[in-house]
Formats: C-alpha cells, sequence, structure tokens
C-alpha cells in the first residue's frame, strides 16, 4: 500500500492488488459512517420513555425501556438507515445510467409502480399477511421496467429516452394514485395517505429481516455492477468505445435500481427526492465515481433518514410530520447551500 | 403431596394480580386472541366506530387515536358527544399519537389490557400485539350494517344485556313509527347523501340506515355505488346528474360535518353550488320528501345514532301533518 497522487492531484491509497482508494472518499465514508453511528445512538436515547447513554451502553434497561428499545427505537433506525441506503443508491445508479443528475427513482416511475401494486393490494385484500407487500412492490416495479423497456424498444441504451418515458409513466401512475386515493374510503385513504407520505413507525423485526437480504442484494451490485458505472458516466459512446456494450449492461443494472427501490418503497413509502439529494451531497463532500460515489451516496441516505426519522418522533407530539416531509425540511436547505457552496467554488477555482 | 396445598396460597394471590383470560376468540380477521375476561383498560383505535359503540355500552376507554395527550380532540368535529351527549364520558381517552403515527412508547404507558381496532388497522396488529391483546372488528359496509359494531362488541365484552337494556327503547320506538312513515311515503325506498365538495352516498354502518332499515325502508339500490364499491365504509361519491335523476320514497340529507352550519338552509346551499336546481327538478323536493340530518349525530354504529334518526323522523311526521 502506497500513498500517491491521481492525475486531477488528489491523494490516492493503491493496494498491491489494484485496488485504489482516494483519502477524499475515504475520509467522507468514515465521517459519514461516523455521523450515522452518532445519530443512532442519539436516536436510541430520544423517545417518551427516558433511555440514558449510560444505561444503554450498560445494557441495564427495565421492561419499559427494553421494550422501547427493541420494539421501537431498533427496528426503526436499521430499517431507516437499510431503506436510505437502498434508495440513495438506487439514485446513484439511475443517474449513472441516465446520464442525467435528476434521475430519481420517482421520476423514472419506480416508486410510482410498486406504490400503485401495493395501493391495490391494500385496496382490495385489507388483510393480506403484510408479508404480500413487499411482494407487490416488487412485482409493481418489475411490471414498470418491463414496461419500459417495452416502450424503449431500440433505443433502451438511450439515458434521455429511458429519463423522458419513465416522466411520462410516472406522471400517469400519480394520476391513477391520486384516483385511487380519493375515491377510496376515508379510512383506507388516510392510511394510504400516510404510506405515500413515507413512515417507519410500522417498523418491526420482521420488516427488518425482510429488507435485509435485498440491502445485502446491494453489496454484489457494489462489487460487480458498480465499476460499469464509470465509462457509463461517461456517455455510451465512450462506454462503446472502451469495449462496454451499454445496451446490455443498462437493462441489468436498471433491473437492480428497481429491485433495490421496490423493495425500499415497500418498506417505507416512496421517500421522493431522496434518489437525487444523496448522491448529490455525497459527491460535494467528495467527488467520486463507480463504487466509491454508490457507497458515499448509500451512506448518506441512510443519514438522512435517520436524521428525519429523529425528527418524526421527536417533533411535536399534536402534529403529524411524515418522513417524507421531514426529510425535505432536513435535505432541501442542505441541498441548496452545498448546491450554492459548489457554484462557489468552481467560481474561484476558475 | 405436601407441596400442592403449600402452593394453594401462591396461585390464589397470583390469579387475583394476574388479569383472567376468557380465552381465546377469532377476531372478524380471523386471528385469534386471548382477550382478559373483564378488561378495564380499552384503547380503540377509532373513537367514531369503535370508541363511541363502546360508550354507549357504559365502557370507559383510556386511550383512542385522533387525541392529544390530555385527551383533547384532533379533528374538528366532535363525534362522541355530538352522538352521546351527557352520556359520553366525563374523563376523555388519552391521545396515543398524531394521525398516522401512532406513538407506540406512549400506548404502552397507558398500560392497556387490551387494544380494539378495525379490519383496516390489520397492517398495526402485530406490532401492538406486544403491548396488549389485539382484537380487529369489521366495520367497513359489506362487512357490516347498521349498529351491528355495538352488537358486536356487547358479545366480545360479554355485554349482551346492556345491549338489549339499550335497544328495548329504541325498538319501541320503532314499533310506533314503523305505520306512519309506511302511511306517508309514496314508496319503501330511502337515499341518505351526505354533502361535502361533492354528493355522496353514504354507507350502510350507521345508526341511521339501522333506524330507516327497522323502519321498513330500503336502500335504492343504483348501480356502481357503495353496494359494489370496493370496501366502502362511510361515503362513495356520485355526480350531480345521477343524483338529480333518482326519486327514492325518502331522501335523507346531510351536510358535511366539517361544516359548523347544519340543517336545510346549509345543506340546500352545498347542493345548490354542487348541482343547481336540483330542489326544482327532484320529486322527494318538490312533494317535501326530505329527511334533514346532523351526521356527527346519525353516523356511529350505535343505538345512540339510531335514536336520532327516530327524533329526526317523529319531528318529520309530525311537520308532515
Amino acid at each position: 500500500m502506497r500513498l500517491t497522487r491521481a492525475l486531477d492531484t488528489r491523494s490516492v491509497l493503491r493496494f498491491e492488488g489494484g485496488l485504489d482508494l482516494r483519502l477524499g472518499n475515504l475520509a467522507a465514508g468514515f465521517g459519514l459512517t461516523l455521523a450515522i453511528l452518532g445519530t443512532a445512538l442519539w436516536s436510541l436515547t430520544s423517545g417518551d420513555t427516558a433511555i440514558g447513554l449510560s444505561e444503554l451502553m450498560s445494557g441495564e434497561l427495565n421492561e419499559e425501556q427494553q421494550f422501547a428499545l427493541m420494539y421501537v427505537r431498533l427496528p426503526r433506525l436499521l430499517l431507516g438507515v437499510m431503506a436510505g441506503w437502498c434508495l440513495a443508491i438506487s439514485g446513484a445508479m439511475l443517474q449513472s445510467l441516465t446520464q442525467n443528475p435528476l434521475a430519481d427513482p420517482g421520476l423514472l416511475g419506480l416508486s410510482q409502480g410498486s406504490m400503485i401494486t401495493i395501493m391495490i393490494l391494500l385496496l382490495y385484500l385489507p388483510s393480506a399477511p403484510p408479508a404480500l407487500i413487499p411482494l407487490a412492490g416488487l412485482v409493481g416495479g418489475l411490471i414498470l421496467l418491463l414496461v419500459l423497456r417495452l416502450l424503449l424498444r431500440g433505443s433502451v441504451g438511450d439515458g434521455l429516452a429511458i429519463l423522458l418515458m419513465g416522466i411520462a409513466l410516472d406522471t400517469s401512475l400519480s394520476a391513477i394514485t391520486a384516483l385511487l386515493v380519493l375515491y377510496t374510503p376515508t379510512e383506507i385513504s388516510l392510511a394510504v395517505s400516510t404510506w405515500l407520505a413515507g413512515s417507519l413507525y410500522l417498523s418491526s423485526w420482521s420488516q427488518v429481516s425482510g429488507l435485509l437480504p435485498w440491502a445485502a442484494l446491494s453489496l454484489p451490485i457494489l462489487l460487480f455492477g458498480a465499476p460499469f458505472l464509470r465509462p457509463l458516466d461517461l456517455g455510451d459512446d465512450r462506454a462503446a468505445a472502451i469495449g462496454l456494450n451499454p445496451a446490455r449492461v443498462k437493462p441489468v443494472l436498471l433491473l437492480a435500481a428497481v429491485v433495490l427501490t421496490s423493495m425500499a418503497v415497500s418498506a417505507v413509502g416512496p421517500i421522493v427526492f431522496l434518489g437525487v439529494m444523496a448522491p448529490h451531497l455525497a459527491q460535494f463532500l467528495s467527488a467520486a465515481t463507480g463504487r466509491a460515489r454508490l457507497i458515499l451516496s448509500g451512506l448518506m441516505g441512510g443519514w438522512l433518514v435517520l436524521l428525519a426519522d429523529l425528527i418524526v418522533r421527536t417533533g411535536a407530539s399534536q402534529t403529524t410530520i411524515s418522513l417524507g416531509l421531514a426529510l425535505t425540511l432536513l435535505g432541501v436547505p442542505l441541498f441548496i447551500i452545498t448546491l450554492r457552496l459548489r457554484a462557489l467554488r468552481t467560481l474561484f477555482q476558475s | 403431596m405436601m407441596r400442592f396445598p403449600r402452593m394453594l396460597p401462591l396461585c390464589l394471590i397470583l390469579s387475583a394480580t394476574l388479569p383472567a383470560f376468557a380465552g381465546p376468540v377469532t377476531d372478524d380477521t380471523g386471528r385469534s386472541v386471548d382477550i382478559p375476561d373483564e378488561p378495564e383498560r380499552i384503547i380503540v383505535l377509532h373513537e367514531p366506530l369503535l370508541g363511541i359503540p363502546l360508550m354507549d355500552l357504559g365502557v370507559e376507554i383510556i386511550g383512542a387515536y385522533g387525541r392529544g395527550d390530555a385527551g383533547e380532540l384532533q379533528s374538528a368535529v366532535d363525534f362522541t358527544t355530538a352522538t352521546l351527549g351527557d352520556r359520553a364520558q366525563t374523563t376523555p381517552p388519552h391521545g396515543i399519537g398524531p394521525f398516522g403515527n401512532i406513538n407506540i412508547e406512549r400506548l404502552r404507558t397507558l398500560e392497556p389490557d387490551l387494544i380494539i381496532g378495525t379490519e383496516y388497522d390489520a397492517a398495526q396488529a402485530d406490532l401492538l400485539s406486544a403491548i396488549a391483546p389485539v382484537y380487529l372488528q369489521n366495520t367497513g359496509t359489506g362487512r357490516v350494517r347498521g349498529f351491528e359494531v355495538e352488537a358486536d362488541l356487547a358479545g366480545l365484552l360479554r355485554r349482551e344485556e346492556v345491549f338489549e337494556a339499550r335497544k328495548a327503547p329504541y325498538d319501541t320506538q320503532i314499533g310506533k313509527l314503523r305505520k306512519g312513515v309506511a302511511d306517508i311515503l309514496p314508496g319503501d325506498s330511502f337515499l341518505a347523501v351526505i354533502v361535502h365538495d361533492q354528493i355522496n352516498l353514504v354507507g350502510n354502518t350507521s345508526g341511521m340506515v339501522q333506524a330507516l332499515e327497522d323502519l321498513g325502508l330500503v336502500r335504492e339500490d343504483i348501480e356502481g355505488s357503495v353496494s359494489n364499491a370496493p370496501g366502502s365504509n362511510f361515503a362513495a361519491p356520485i355526480s350531480a346528474e345521477t343524483f338529480m335523476q333518482l326519486n327514492p320514497a325518502l331522501l335523507v340529507l346531510m351536510n358535511s360535518y366539517m361544516d359548523p352550519e347544519q340543517g336545510e338552509v346549509a345543506v340546500h346551499a352545498r347542493l345548490d353550488r354542487i348541482a343547481p336546481g336540483w330542489d326544482r327538478f327532484m320529486m322527494p323536493a318538490r312533494e317535501g320528501r326530505i329527511l334533514y340530518l346532523d351526521p356527527a349525530q346519525v353516523t356511529s354504529p350505535t343505538v345512540a345514532s339510531a335514536e336520532h334518526t327516530l327524533r329526526a323522523v317523529e319531528d318529520w311526521l309530525i311537520a308532515q301533518h
């Protein structure tokens, strides 16, 4: 292992096996991991049931504290981090696949596809076992991908075509969602609206164990799929020039993004804008491509959802703050500040 | 051999301190639930549909969804007081978190021994079962009618006698009014609508529907309406055109419960905006076959709501004569 400088003068740790790690990326990853751990501790010790840091560390908790920790706070924390991780990674992948910094699982209609099937399940089979919900979400996401692929026949490698067709499908499905919410009984509308705004309050260990294998699926994606994103970031022609077949690689990566999105949406509802916000905030911390970009985006996504849920749980007790709203309140100012800082940085550098 | 008698006092103490369980019952979603013999700390996940029927049976509830920490209402309409009046419990139930975000930790601090939800709460039943037994009661149109919810809950809590006593004066009143209604109406159909920003057919789960049906009236069947909408509970919208073509023997009109103004003038004003000229086209309007009701009083699935409806019918019959 040796420390050298890359062509852009940034410090790189080069390992003997050929692995290169930029010091900036390492520092950002380390910082985000610390931020997640710190926020997790804050979250675990916040709530109606008082749990001190010392009690948490010593494990000497009474029955009430054990309940709050094991049934409420820990499942919420783990589910939130995993869902944020999956949605942010999916967003970062879609941005590379479409070569468009605005691409987001929501913008391409993937979240809507999952939502519609889940809503139909909730409407027509309100007593269906909760285990069917992720399956319905996955089926919806895959159907949407199939429709997208059929509509894009001949231009599946065209990032702009994918984005435009995704927006068209998303808009159509949003209208169906609105129709379903409008014409369903109030009780169901309320439940569905809550879920549509994103929620972690029904988090349970079964949901955690349900999402865990899908979140783990991101690891092989990071290992084997992420390296393809680097050439795809350069555009299809350049990627093809260095031996990559975008028409073959893109559908596989798109499928992976659909699966990650569908499972996260099934668990916490459609969290809009996270797929755009997290990769850009991570990119502001440390410019990265390929695996490093996905990992930093995933960590940023997990941290943002964790912070947003903390606001939901400890915010005003009489006011409903949805996860989506908390995330917007928290993330959008951060997003705007980073965009302005990035613009200023570019100005000074030029 | 001596061990058993020695353990007897311990068993007696334990049986006195632990809640006695009535044994497993199957709730309306098919779940097997062990409920206490005499639950004393009940939390409901829907106050108008579950809390009011329980209070009508004289059962105190300690917590309800849709209320603040001190029991203050989070919604604009107080269905409980409107329906039960002085019979509403004096200490309001505690809140268990804002809408859409039940505070599980706070719910547990209320130490419930039974949680009652609707069939729409199936998703959270397992989670809440870690705190207390969760019984899910059907409330949706097509699954229950009239005040069956109150009757079902009376059966669950072994208060059938209370329910029968509660219902006896209602049955007497039905007997008194039934003939008068039949004599004055040209047919036996009724149509109940609630007018928000659109016209909505009212579902079957309410004391109002029970009273009208017990008076011998039959719901006007409209294709594509409440009866075949997916799981419709309280209201299903119909177009102004469809509404104006209908000619039930009795038209029941309710103004939106969100509107502080109730009664004939308020509901006419609202309907005039949605279906201008309705009162000149519709036969029930031209012939005075309209019953005006306050939805906050008559739409809970309780005997109390059915009694409010009967009082309105009685006043209407007197006015007709």
